[in-house]
């Protein structure tokens, strides 16, 4: 029964194309819209999850802040702003196993290297173990510091693959860069450095080139030889890289409880302590982003419900002419049921191949417009699902009463009508 | 059959209706009426004297507003709706003077219809669906939709759709009424045969009286009342050798 109705249904679609098609249409622009905005929307959390990832998952940012954001502070109190070596050591004796790494690091700032006539323009950067860690760093070639490298601050660095290329040129062998000491001028203040490894460059470093043509890479000290470098061993913000499988959002809690008791008095009322995990922004950008696509969706299941009512305005219309045929139907024995059965999958019909049709066009869309925005386009299953049942369920929802409405008729007065 | 071979009992039908209160138009004021299997009846009377009405309620397309209809054994005014669907479906074949075939179904599906409904298996339906059509020499035209036929070749095919499901009794509303005489003849010859050769159960509504003459059984209604009743002596039509034969 139920494919003969569904032949039925075809046909009489097939009969009026042209009207069929335009009802068609406001389903055709609701599906389509709702999984093109899904499928954006999905691309762009996805591609930003990724991008925080990347800069780690386990990282727990450490910093200190006003209270009140209003408050202006002294030059004296900016000083407090600034964590002590001793209170970022004592977490990692405090929280022992939950820490994989801490990452300090401190810039002396720009500098040049001249070597043959060739120049490479560096950012001096020390940093901390745990720094290559906290950042994804990877090696390409030679090694990291070793221990007493970091405890004496000797003069070693890690250069960036674009620094031995300007140094030794685009073919450079690893032995005309490792193991060789530049020469590096900061502000007319010399260090001489021991290349000990070169680093992979991730895609955001080498961006912030100069117009001039030499990009400034970052050239990695120990934190120890920057401190005593520049005799400063200020430290804004720590970045505490939690052990897999740690809470990042509980043990960032936990930090800052402590470090806000134990720097009490460096803190005094105006100042406290902010930890912040990669993951709870992860978690808040991804609920955000989720909130702002179920917001533009649902606009977009505005035009859903309106071609639903399409389809109600059209099934009224397609009853109404066809109520003579009706009374025939229920002559021949057609039990109220299959009347409403024939109707009911003429509308459901009519919607589906409309979700159908949508979502082709969603998905394209979506795909489109996720790669003009630069986000791998990431489809939502969940969008066709729910664009494609909820099609069908207007279907029935919207076909339902003129259905009902068809099948309750007195035969006669169907035959009858004009 | 049971009530010695009665088909469809009417006691005392009455049938009106309401044009706003206390006015009340009664169309029928008391049909009483057996109809035997069997039997070739003819209902004659003039326009609105209520034939139309009575057959409606003979063929439970409307109901009637008092009196006891029983077709077959149930009682029309206590059966559900489901069971009114079948009794119109299995037992009563309808022919109307407007044919009512499904607009842009071709024949072959118009006949099928009524055994879509009963259920029966598609292949069955067709073969069926063909034999009648043959029956009614439309075979070659069974893939043609009702905008291509005429009103005769119309009004076959929907003879063949009253007999899908062989019915008891058809119910032939003014058949030859939109068409010319000769095809009309042959619309009369096919029910001539249908129950002379396979002893079909047939009530004919006409306002003409020359169409009810060819039948046994003549009821003329006027007014809402029976006001003639007459068994008509038939001489042999079948035997007539002027007769077209068609089927």
């Amino acid at each position: 029964m139920l494919v003969e109705n569904c032949k039925l249904a075809i046909k009489s679609i097939k009969a009026n194309k042209k009207r069929a098609f335009l009802t068609m249409l406001g389903i055709i622009i609701g599906v389509a819209a709702v999984i093109a905005i899904m499928t954006v929307g999905n691309s762009m959390t996805k591609g930003v999850q990724k991008q925080l990832e990347s800069y780690g998952v386990q990282n727990i940012e450490v910093y200190i802040s006003t209270i009140d954001y209003s408050q202006e502070l002294s030059e004296e109190e900016q000083e407090n702003l600034k964590f002590k070596p001793e209170d970022i050591h004592s977490l990692s004796e405090h929280f022992g196993k939950k820490i994989a790494a801490i990452s300090m690091d401190s810039s002396l700032g720009n500098g040049t290297v001249l070597v043959n006539n060739k120049k490479a323009k560096v950012d001096v950067t020390g940093v901390s173990a745990g720094y290559f860690k906290a950042n994804n760093l990877k090696l390409k070639s030679g090694s990291y510091f070793n221990e007493y490298a970091y405890r004496q601050g000797t003069n070693v660095a890690l250069v960036s693959e674009k620094y031995a290329k300007q140094i030794a040129g685009d073919n450079y062998k690893n032995e005309d860069v490792i193991g060789k000491t530049y020469e590096v001028n900061l502000n007319d203040e010399y260090i001489n450095l021991t290349v000990v490894g070169i680093y992979e460059e991730q895609k955001s470093q080498g961006m912030g080139g100069s117009a001039a043509g030499v990009q400034t890479t970052t050239m990695y000290i120990p934190l120890f030889t920057a401190w005593n470098f520049n005799h400063n061993k200020d430290m804004y913000s720590p970045t505490v890289v939690a052990a897999e499988g740690v809470d990042t959002i509980a043990l960032s809690n936990d930090i800052k409880a402590y470090l806000n008791q134990k720097m009490a008095n460096q803190l005094g009322d105006k100042l406290q302590i902010d930890a912040y995990s990669n993951q709870s922004m992860i978690q808040e950008n991804n609920k955000m982003m989720n909130q702002l696509t179920m917001a533009i969706s649902l606009i977009a299941a505005i035009a859903l419900i309106v071609g639903g009512i399409g389809v109600m305005n059209i099934m009224t219309v397609s009853i109404t002419e066809r109520t003579r045929e009706i009374g025939t139907r229920k002559a021949l024995g057609a039990e109220d049921s299959m009347i409403m059965l024939q109707f009911i999958s003429e509308a459901v019909i009519l919607c589906l191949i409309g979700g159908l049709i949508g979502m082709v066009i969603g998905v394209v869309i979506g795909d489109v417009a996720s790669k003009l925005m630069g986000y791998a386009p990431t489809i939502s299953l969940a969008s066709i699902y729910i664009s494609v049942g909820f099609s069908t369920a207007i279907g029935m929802f919207f076909g339902y009463s003129p259905a009902k409405h068809a099948a309750k008729m007195n035969p006669i007065d169907a035959l009858r009508y004009e | 059959m049971s009530n010695n071979g009665v088909l469809l009992s009417a006691r005392n039908i009455r049938k009106s209706y309401y044009i706003g209160t206390p006015n009340e138009l009664e169309i029928l004021h008391g049909i009483d009426l057996d109809i035997r299997k069997g039997e070739f009846v003819s209902i004659v009377g003039q326009s609105g004297s209520g034939k139309s009405t009575l057959m409606n309620i003979l063929g439970i397309l409307d109901r009637q507003t008092a009196g006891e209809y029983v077709l077959n054994g149930v009682n029309i005014s206590t059966a559900p709706a489901k069971q009114l669907a079948k009794l119109r479906n299995k037992h009563i074949g309808f022919v109307f003077q407007t044919y009512n075939l499904i607009a842009r179904t071709d024949s072959i599906s118009n006949v099928e219809m009524p055994m879509l409904y009963a259920g029966i298996s598609p292949k069955e339906r067709r073969e069926r669906a063909e034999e009648l059509l043959e029956m009614v020499g439309m075979k070659e035209r069974m893939h043609h939709t009702p905008d291509e036929l005429s009103g005769g070749q119309k009004q076959r095919v929907a003879i063949a759709r009253a007999m899908a499901n062989n019915p008891d009794i058809i119910l032939a509303d003014e058949p030859t009424g939109a068409l010319d005489s000769g095809t009309g003849r042959m619309v009369m010859d096919i029910f001539h045969e249908l129950h002379e050769k396979q002893g079909k159960t047939i009530v004919l509504i006409t306002h003409s009286n020359e169409l009810a003459a060819e039948t046994p059984r003549i009821i003329t209604i006027s007014d809402g009342n029976i006001i003639n009743e007459k068994i008509n002596e038939v001489e042999g039509l079948m035997n007539n050798p002027e007769r077209k034969i068609v089927c």
